[in-house]
């Protein structure tokens, strides 16, 4: 008992080591002793962060409405992607009588949760898209002498209004889809769990896409590439051939990031798969945050 | 013909000067094959399964084909037309002894030469690591009207582009939001650029010939194929012929008009 004790105690000190590291890099105070004024200047802070990014959102709201035409051409393009990818899907695989051993309906869900997790990061992490000329103008040097985390202001500054308009549907079409699989209670948990554990991973992707951005100058293409590497996970990753598949599953976690989740809902996915996906993506996480710590020390302010 | 030569000698270098740019654009080209490659990888699994009229060599050259024919068909920088008449810098070019419309298509031209010569490269680095099976159209006719079909096809999408750049004219912070919806979104899926269109069901097949999209990928690559032969494939030559005619009228009527309220803002 006394030896469980202790060995609770030791991987809590690791846990404890690794939330310190996560906080000092988003400046917030450290857990010197989990005591209640912790947690409530931890809530305090939380809720400082949660104001300001109400506050930069509604400046990129404004801006985006305030061009009406431009919101619908994209907003209509948005949707007519959406829909021409959903019906080549659909007719593929109505024709060819499935795909890979899925049904119609799971290859569309594979392709529904994709969809979800892909507007969702793209809805909070927009502002990556301008990072570049932060950088390359050396403005990025205002951002670095506010009292606000840099990452947090250069990932989560500009939410983009358009996507934030197709969440409701997508998120609907997901539900109604899911449900088609009558799903137990645990395969509606661990979908939850592993979506939100795939979107670790997309964040992870795009704190890599930032530091690479201080390292190279290099944004654009970066962004796009990270893209097209996700959208593999459009579809389910069983239809690609080693060597890529294990390239997606262990090096680009798509895998986890997309394909697992719809797989938990289908009662596919053993509780072993669960742990390692989990333990996965917040590995892939941290290292993105030691990535982006090491590229931010690399940053020369030049042209500023 | 000798200005152009040279509008095409410094375009050429222009895109040597940003070459991780390139590399990073043909990478995507490659990455975004490998999703549709390995999708029909997996619907042909049996080689000797046929679905929608393709066996397994049929859909896999359609797709290593992709490379070729988008190379040689998309690869432009008229998009950034519409972004010069919104910054006002289409007054440089009216002032100057060249015309604006050859002035692009050259800089097309040399965009799509160097794109192409790297499609080929990447389709025989595709072919070395996924080993697919690939039909090679021997019959000269055959390739003639392929070639024939491409270069419609190349001035099917220059016309479009410059249709959809004047859009700019009459809402200048529009260009590219315009570009999205047409020169991308529906050029990808209505061109046949994603997936063959012969997989639609036939009311939606009839929809999309009615417009000039599948000329631009899907035709060229029917007749590659074979699919389509002798009076059909020159019944298609004629069409995409006819859509050049009318896409050359609309845009020199939009041009008109357009240059007619253009104020050079900016400028």
């Amino acid at each position: 008992m006394k030896l469980m004790a202790d060995k609770l105690v030791n991987q809590l000190s690791v846990v404890r080591h690794w939330l310190g590291k996560l906080l000092r890099s988003l400046k917030l105070p450290q857990p010197q002793k989990l005591k209640v004024s912790f947690v409530l200047s931890f809530c305090k802070r939380l809720f400082y962060y949660f104001r300001i990014w109400i506050l930069m959102s509604k400046n990129s709201f404004m801006t985006v409405l305030s061009r009406k035409k431009i919101l619908f051409l994209f907003l209509l393009g948005k949707i007519l992607r959406f829909s021409f990818f959903t019906a080549f899907i659909y007719f593929l695989v109505l024709g060819a009588k499935g795909l890979s051993g899925y049904t119609k309906e799971q290859v569309v869900f594979f392709f529904l949760t994709f969809s979800l997790i892909d507007i969702l990061s793209q809805f909070l992490f927009r502002e990556v898209y301008r990072f570049r000329s932060l950088v390359v103008t050396g403005d990025l040097d205002l951002v670095l002498t506010k009292p606000v985390s840099t990452l947090f202001r250069v990932l989560m500054g500009g939410a983009d209004v358009i996507d934030f308009i197709t969440i409701p549907p997508l998120l609907f079409a997901v539900c109604y889809v899911g449900n088609l699989f009558q799903p137990s209670y645990l395969q509606i948990f661990l979908y939850i769990l592993l979506f939100f554990d795939g979107f670790l991973v997309a964040l992870a992707f795009h704190i890599a896409v930032l530091a690479l951005g201080i390292l190279t100058l290099e944004i654009d293409h970066s962004i796009m590439i990270y893209r097209d590497l996700v959208a593999l996970g459009k579809l389910p990753i069983d239809i690609y051939r080693e060597p890529l598949r294990g390239i997606l599953t262990f090096i680009f976690p798509v895998a986890i990031m997309v394909s697992l989740p719809a797989k938990a809902l289908m009662g596919l996915v053993s509780l072993q798969g669960v742990f390692l996906s989990l333990t996965s993506a917040v590995l892939t996480f941290f290292v993105s945050l030691r990535f982006w710590n090491f590229a931010l020390k690399k940053y020369t302010s030049a042209s500023s | 013909m000798k200005k152009y030569l040279s509008i095409f000698n410094i375009s050429f270098q222009q895109e040597f000067a940003y070459r991780i740019n390139f590399i990073m654009w043909r990478v995507r080209n490659v990455l975004q094959i490998f999703l549709v490659f390995f999708l029909w990888d997996a619907v042909f699994k049996d080689p000797g399964r046929v679905v929608f009229g393709y066996n397994r060599e049929g859909i896999l050259t359609y797709v290593l084909g992709l490379i070729i024919v988008k190379s040689f068909v998309f690869s432009s920088k008229s998009m950034d037309v519409a972004g010069e008449i919104s910054r006002g810098e289409l007054s440089n070019y009216l002032v100057k002894p060249v015309s604006y419309f050859k002035y692009w298509i050259t800089r097309d031209l040399s965009s799509k030469s160097l794109n192409l010569s790297f499609a080929f490269f990447e389709t025989l680095f595709l072919f070395l690591i996924l080993k697919p099976s690939f039909f090679i159209q021997t019959d000269p006719i055959l390739l003639i009207f392929f070639l024939l079909s491409l270069i419609l096809a190349f001035s099917l999408f220059s016309l479009l582009l410059f249709i959809v750049s004047a859009i700019t004219f009459w809402m200048p912070e529009a260009g590219w939001g315009a570009h999205f919806l047409i020169s991308i979104i529906s050029v990808e899926f209505m061109s046949g650029a994603l997936f063959p269109l012969d997989i639609l069901p036939h009311f939606l097949q009839r929809i999309v010939n009615y417009t000039p999209f599948p000329y631009m990928v899907f035709f060229p690559m029917q007749v590659y194929l074979g699919k389509i032969l002798d009076s059909a494939a020159v019944k298609g030559i004629l069409i995409s012929g006819l859509w050049i005619l009318v896409l050359y009228f609309i845009m020199t009527l939009v041009w008109r008009k357009g240059l007619k309220v253009y104020e050079a803002y900016g400028r």
